[in-house]
């Protein structure tokens, strides 16, 4: 069976240069993913800021193109097809409800803004089918004719999920859908993205930076580090027995609520990680607290799901 | 009260808008009729007014009022008509420049620095010398030189937009360059363009005036309120009015319209 979406080898890097006489440097935002995943599932891409999530999801997109690589949406290369036939296959849900909408238009049209892109259906089939994906989201008829600006928060992340579901996509790009909204209305939207998901079937890519989000709607976890999946496991296993140092790192920086803890200790050092200047040998080695003298000349390979040297007898 | 700029300028415009319109009703006399034996009659808060001439009469005996009225349409025609020349070439190259970037801008930023380079009047001059003098040859002098602030904001604020997430929505929904750059990026930058258009307007209006001033712009006997200015020139000692009336004219119109402006530029500025 062909999996709904599939990554092959994808890398992206830029020349950056610095300043006018400065030597140009290469930034590898993403380094060589690969990825397949079965239909109607929902993969979690977890890691830090600048581990090249972001990039990942462009590329998907087809908003970047790749310097190397492929994705594959059911079968079919997306750098092959063209913008419509792309738009019918995945489609996004941004971080910021606020810069995601067009201010200038009303909530239907922003929603109908696909289909018109798509042709070939009536003014009038265009509307229906736009207020009947907003209703399905939550979003009443008398609210569609309103501007963006007139709704809330919450409200804008539904129409913005409505108009990428407009299309019945086979792939959905969550790329932190939620982490722009209060708390409050967070799980509504979880909520709702859930229920859409196994409504439609639609396969799922959610970007985030919040593990226990990810715990909450992921059946299987990508961790990401400079540009690199370090492990890719089943939700329930990666919390549970989590293998990659990187991994336990994550897993232990994330805050409690119980008082006077502070912020955690995660015990990899305050070396940033920086694209530009990938390490030799494991990725991760400078920060890892269990690195042994191998990590550092020698890229581990991938044991169980993770790269790690330790994992390897 | 912030606001007490916008509404003084909106209402000068409209006001000069409805004289220019209902001319033709409004205006007491025909404004090329002549009448050599009432030549420069005075206005009427001097002695001696008649009034059948309000405002008195020129060189050549025709009705102040009714020229000034007349004049207002060819102020404010040129003025719209350059604006909207001027608007059409200077947003597509910006919006053009800003959007695709790269060699595209490259060459949008050359074209700019080369009009920022040429004299206006000077090219007005040599033009008119070339082709004769008329309201037309004015429209489009102006309009192939007065584009460069347009291009200079569009392509600013399209790049601004231009990163955006509803434009990288609407680049994922599968739409169009074309349809994103007219549905997606012109809608959001209008505003800014409105207040580049009444700084425009203004300067075409001047510029209008000081062509026709200088014999280059629109041939008499159109009643321009340049050309007016620049036929009471010999009369100024003795028939002062004939200078003023249009000069005060030509004042307050381009205040009410940087009024505006500026009214513009707060509330835009205030949005955003």
């Amino acid at each position: 069976m062909t999996p709904a979406i599939e990554i092959r080898n994808l890398a992206k890097r830029f020349n950056v240069k610095q300043g006018f006489f400065g030597k140009p440097r290469e930034v590898r935002a993403v380094d060589g993913v690969n990825l397949r995943l079965e239909e109607g599932a929902t993969l979690g891409i977890v890691g830090e800021s600048g581990c090249g999530k972001s990039t990942l999801a462009k590329l998907i997109l087809g908003l970047l193109a790749p310097t190397e690589g492929d994705v594959l949406v059911a079968g079919q290369s997306l750098g092959a097809l063209d913008r419509r036939a792309r738009a019918r296959l995945i489609q996004p849900v941004f971080q910021d409800p606020f810069s995601s909408l067009n201010p200038r238009r009303r909530v239907v049209d922003v929603v109908a803004m696909p289909l018109v892109a798509q042709g070939g259906l009536s003014g009038a089939e265009i509307r229906a089918q736009s207020l009947a994906m907003l209703e399905r989201v939550g979003i009443s008829a008398e609210m569609a004719g309103r501007y963006p600006a007139q709704l809330s928060g919450g409200q804008r992340q539904r129409v913005a999920i409505a108009r990428a579901l407009v299309l019945r996509p086979r792939i959905l790009l969550c790329d932190e859908p939620t982490s722009a909204l209060d708390v409050s209305v967070q799980a509504q939207i979880l909520n709702l993205l859930a229920e859409l998901r196994r409504d439609m079937g639609i396969t799922t890519l959610f970007i985030s930076h919040n593990l226990a989000v990810v715990e909450h709607v992921a059946d299987a976890v990508a961790v990401m580090y400079l540009g690199r999946f370090v492990e890719y496991a089943p939700a329930k296993e990666l919390f549970a027995a989590p293998r990659h140092p990187y991994t336990r790192a994550l897993l232990a920086s994330v805050l409690t609520p119980e008082p006077g803890l502070g912020v955690p200790d995660v015990g990899l050092g305050d070396a940033m990680p920086d694209p530009s200047n990938i390490p030799p040998g494991c990725r991760f080695h400078p920060r890892c607290p269990v690195a042994i003298a191998r990590c550092s000349t020698e890229a581990p390979p991938l044991v169980g799901g993770a790269e790690c040297h330790l994992l390897t007898p | 009260m912030k606001k007490a700029g916008l509404y003084v300028g909106l209402a000068i415009l409209v006001l000069v808008a409805l004289a220019a319109i209902l001319a033709p009703w409004i205006a007491p006399h025909d404004p090329y009729a002549q009448d050599l034996n009432n030549r420069l009659a005075v206005p009427f808060w001097m002695e001696g007014t008649n009034p059948a001439n309000l405002l008195g009469t020129d060189q050549l005996g025709r009705d102040y009022l009714s020229r000034l009225l007349y004049g207002a349409r060819v102020s404010l025609i040129i003025g719209v008509l350059t604006v909207i020349v001027s608007g059409v070439i200077g947003i597509t190259l910006g919006v053009l420049g800003g959007f695709f970037g790269g060699r595209v801008d490259d060459v949008v930023l050359f074209l700019i620095t080369t009009r920022l380079a040429i004299p206006v009047v000077l090219v007005a001059l040599a033009v008119v010398g070339l082709f004769g003098s008329s309201a037309v040859l004015v429209v489009t002098v102006l309009g192939l030189l007065l584009w460069d602030r347009f291009a200079v904001v569009a392509r600013s604020t399209t790049m601004q937009v231009r990163g955006l997430d509803y434009v990288s929505a609407a680049w994922a929904a599968g739409c169009s360059t074309p349809r994103i750059l007219l549905s997606e990026i012109l809608p959001n930058i209008l505003s800014h363009l409105a207040v580049v258009a009444t700084l425009e307007m203004a300067l075409a209006i001047l510029l209008e005036a000081s062509l026709s001033f200088l014999g280059l712009g629109v041939p008499p006997p159109l009643p321009s309120w340049g050309l007016m200015i620049a036929e009471g020139r010999d009369f100024m000692f003795f028939s002062a009015w004939v200078i003023w009336i249009p000069g005060i004219a030509l004042f307050v119109l381009v205040l009410g319209i940087n009024l505006l402006g500026d009214g513009l530029r707060d509330l835009v500025g205030g949005r955003a």
